[in-house]
């Protein structure tokens, strides 16, 4: 027996899964690293300008 | 623990650690998705859409860890008022409310094609959408508050949240055992696992995988939030001088 929904059919459903995640996580650890990036450079900067 | 409160040891850490946990999560998750969709068999019954279980499963572990170490940070600023507790608080709810939100989204992409809808209102389901509100209200709780303009820390309110929402995860944990519905029972459990150790190994690639890369996006934005501090410290400080 198989899912209501059997054969090539099913691999839509574990592409569009896996795309999913792929393109959810890499936004989030995107911006978290641009974000991180930029106040690191602004907070070094700052910090050079004062010394 | 409190020798980490000071952010200069804590970043000491942070930094180098930073790029590992990044590019060993990267890889493991690679490992695990390439014999997830590739090397290992489809299940004898549900076919090709088991193997959504190797992105489903990470996700829903790190949405339900994501929650408790949320709390657990919470706690430790409400009782140590630890600096750090705060930035992790902080850092932690986007990624976490993104990892709950895609639980919800994976498994409802596996659910159509196995059970022919994609949501049931049923215990599992409903416990994790309360999972995703509830990250929702934290964010909306500290974004842009006076604490994480002063220093990260959290409101006090928001702490009490973070404890409070925490009751959401036993509650997601034993759903399936108390309310009989579509969402299968627990397949791995202290005594074992009921899934074929033939579709099972992938799983630990992707489920440590996802791990390092969440610890890593964690890092990040801690790193961010102390980065911004250290701004907003200077430039008071050089207002003050100039005053």
């Amino acid at each position: 027996m198989t899912g209501v929904i059997s054969g090539g059919g099913q691999w839509a459903y574990v592409a569009a899964a896996y795309g999913l995640t792929a393109l959810l996580t890499g936004v989030v650890l995107w911006h978290s690293w641009r974000a991180m990036a930029k106040a690191e450079k602004r907070s070094d900067a700052l910090r050079r300008d004062r010394t | 623990m409190h020798a980490y409160a000071n952010p200069t040891r804590f970043l000491a850490i942070a930094r180098p650690l930073t790029p590992w946990l990044l590019g060993l999560g990267i890889a493991l998750l690679l490992v695990g998705a390439w014999a997830g969709l590739a090397l290992v068999p489809g299940d004898y019954k549900q076919g090709e859409t088991a193997r959504i279980l190797y992105v489903h499963v990470p996700s829903a572990w790190l949405g339900m860890g994501g929650w408790t170490a949320l709390a657990v940070a919470g706690l430790v600023q409400l009782v140590w008022r630890h600096p750090l507790a705060g930035i992790a608080a902080r850092a932690i709810a986007v990624p976490g409310m993104v990892f709950t939100a895609l639980c919800l989204a994976t498994g409802s992409i596996w659910g159509k094609p196995t059970w022919g809808t994609w949501w049931e209102w049923d215990g599992r389901m409903t416990s994790m959408l309360v999972l995703l509100f509830l990250y929702a209200g934290f964010v909306a709780l500290t974004m842009g508050d006076e604490g994480q303009r002063q220093g990260g820390t959290l409101p006090r309110g928001a702490a009490v949240y973070a404890l409070v929402g925490a009751v959401n995860i036993p509650i997601i944990n034993r759903s399936v055992v108390w309310w009989n519905s579509l969402h299968q029972g627990p397949s791995i459990t202290l005594r074992g696992s009921s899934i074929d150790g033939a579709l099972l190994w992938p799983l630990g690639l992707t489920l440590l995988g996802f791990s390092l890369l969440f610890g890593a996006i964690v890092l990040m934005r801690m790193r961010r939030i102390i980065a911004d501090n250290r701004v907003a410290a200077r430039l008071r400080r050089m207002a003050d001088e100039e005053s």
